[in-house]
């Protein structure tokens, strides 16, 4: 106990919710700011097995999940494909961005709970920029995504610059990746495992 | 101070500062009565390494002077840096630093001295070409935090000490090669008592090595600390550190894709890295630095104390 608290601290219980739902504050917070304003969209991305029943009949399961269930918030969704490299896409889209984050984490949750929890690999939100990344350049309207890896449970922020894979603006993504920690999102600290998604489809 | 503004102590930060210094002084202490225990003559000993401890701490500018091949400036050939240095200094409570640069292009700034009258300040070239000037003046009074905490001092004694046990180690080793030491006694008795006084060695520098470098994590805590208290911006040193210390190197160009499905197949889990190389750096991790300056920030930004 000593030692712990000598050379450092453990990491606290996470649960999907509990990192997922730091990026609706971080998201109000910055808005007021004026520094961010929100897509309508997000998405999901898993590797596909058909023979998981639930993935297998995924738009009939989707449906009453977010649209025509009791309480579902409305979001509409639509499916994508990526046969080389056997993902597949939620494209979820919802004017409110808290029932957006709340509809992609009911999806992931359902998918886990009908034994595709291996399968999920990311939630991506998209969110626009508009300020100054470091003392020289003002960004206006810049397109960044923000991915929650299921396997660390954290975010961390994505800004691509292509569609090539490895093209990616990695100073404006320490800017950014420390302006929403200020906020309280939980953002991944080992910068090593900031994998991006080229071509995301939205 | 001339207007400078104090944050609220960081008291867990300096409990555990004290923490390691007193552990350390009671692991030096116990070796102590195992040595006088044995009647072990460490006079002479003591006098070599504390004679190079103190001709190191007395001699350190020029030592790191000669050795980083920095070169000093005056007033004249360097007048904005140190003016510059001069008002961080002034707003520190000390006296004006030696300035030196240093012609290399790897960004990197530091300082020495054995007390705030006798201080050295280097920047390198490559610093001043990546930062701005706020950024520079961070990073300055990060290196100005260090001579006013007197950080070279605690740093010598503690790698005095832990030099005097490498030392004993390697002494104890020849002599349980050659049998040396007090033929005076039973030599059964004898080899057995050596035997376990230089395991004892072995363990105390372990550990006072250990706590040798989680204390200077904390010195580099401090100076972040009050360096921000003398530039009034943490938020300045924070983007220096991040562009200074090469973190952008860290964000991978692979695709997330590529991972396939995740945790359950690595054999280290992701939450366990990290965790045991923290013990051995003289540094604290980077980002653990940028998160607290940030957060000093906020603290800073709503008013708080």
């Amino acid at each position: 106990m000593v030692l712990a608290r000598l050379f450092g601290k453990r990491p606290p219980d996470r649960t999907d919710w509990s990192v997922m739902s730091t990026i609706i504050r971080a998201e109000q917070r910055l808005m007021a700011r004026g520094e961010i304003s929100p897509s309508r969209r997000a998405g999901l991305i898993f590797r596909n097995d058909e023979s998981l029943p639930f993935l297998r009949d995924l738009k009939q399961e989707l449906d009453p999940i977010l649209y025509t269930g009791p309480g579902a918030t409305k979001t509409a969704f639509e499916l994508h494909d990526e046969p080389e490299s056997g993902m597949r896409w939620i494209v979820m889209e919802d004017g409110d961005f808290s029932d957006l984050v709340s509809s992609v984490y009911t999806v992931g949750n359902a998918m886990g709970a009908n034994g595709a929890s291996g399968n999920l690999l990311a939630a991506v939100f998209q969110l626009y920029f508009t300020g100054a990344v470091d003392d020289s350049s003002f960004r206006s309207g810049l397109r960044t995504y923000w991915i929650y890896r299921y396997d660390l449970k954290s975010f961390y922020p994505f800004v691509p610059t292509g569609d090539a894979v490895g093209d990616r603006d990695r100073p404006t993504e320490v800017s950014l990746s420390s302006r929403a920690r200020r906020q309280g999102m939980s953002i991944e600290r080992n910068m090593e495992e900031w994998r991006g998604l080229w071509g995301i489809p939205f | 101070m001339y207007g400078v503004r104090k944050f609220k102590r960081d008291s867990g930060l300096v409990t555990r500062m004290y923490f390691t210094m007193f552990m350390l002084g009671v692991l030096y202490a116990i070796f102590a009565m195992v040595l006088w225990a044995l009647s072990f003559p460490i006079i002479f000993i003591g006098a070599i390494v504390g004679g190079m401890a103190l001709f190191q701490y007395y001699m350190s500018d020029k030592l790191i002077l000669w050795g980083s091949g920095s070169k000093l400036v005056t007033a004249e050939q360097e007048p904005e840096l140190h003016r510059m240095i001069n008002r961080l200094a002034v707003r520190a409570g000390m006296p004006m630093p030696k300035v030196a640069i240093m012609n290399t292009h790897v960004p990197n700034a530091f300082a020495t001295g054995r007390n705030p009258n006798n201080a050295l300040v280097a920047v390198t070239v490559g610093i001043r070409e990546r930062l701005t000037e706020r950024e520079l003046e961070a990073v300055l009074s990060h290196e100005l935090a260090h001579v006013r905490n007197r950080d070279m001092r605690v740093l010598a004694i503690g790698n005095f000490l832990v030099t005097m046990t490498s030392f004993l180690m390697t002494m104890l080793f020849w002599s349980m090669l050659f049998g040396g030491f007090g033929g005076h006694r039973d030599r059964n008795n004898n080899g057995g008592a050596i035997m376990l006084v230089y395991l004892v060695t072995i363990i105390v520098y372990f550990i006072g090595q250990l706590l040798v470098l989680a204390l200077t994590r904390y010195r580099e805590y401090g100076a972040d600390h009050s360096g921000a208290e003398i530039c009034g911006d943490p938020a300045s040193l924070a983007s220096a550190l991040e562009k200074i210390s090469g973190v952008m190197a860290h964000i991978p160009s692979e695709d997330l894709r590529k991972l396939q499905t995740a945790n359950a197949f690595l054999v280290i889990p992701v939450a366990l890295t990290g965790g045991v190389g923290s013990l051995f750096s003289t540094h604290p991790r980077i980002e653990d630095r940028i998160r607290r300056l940030r957060e000093l920030e906020q603290r800073m930004s709503f008013g708080l104390r």
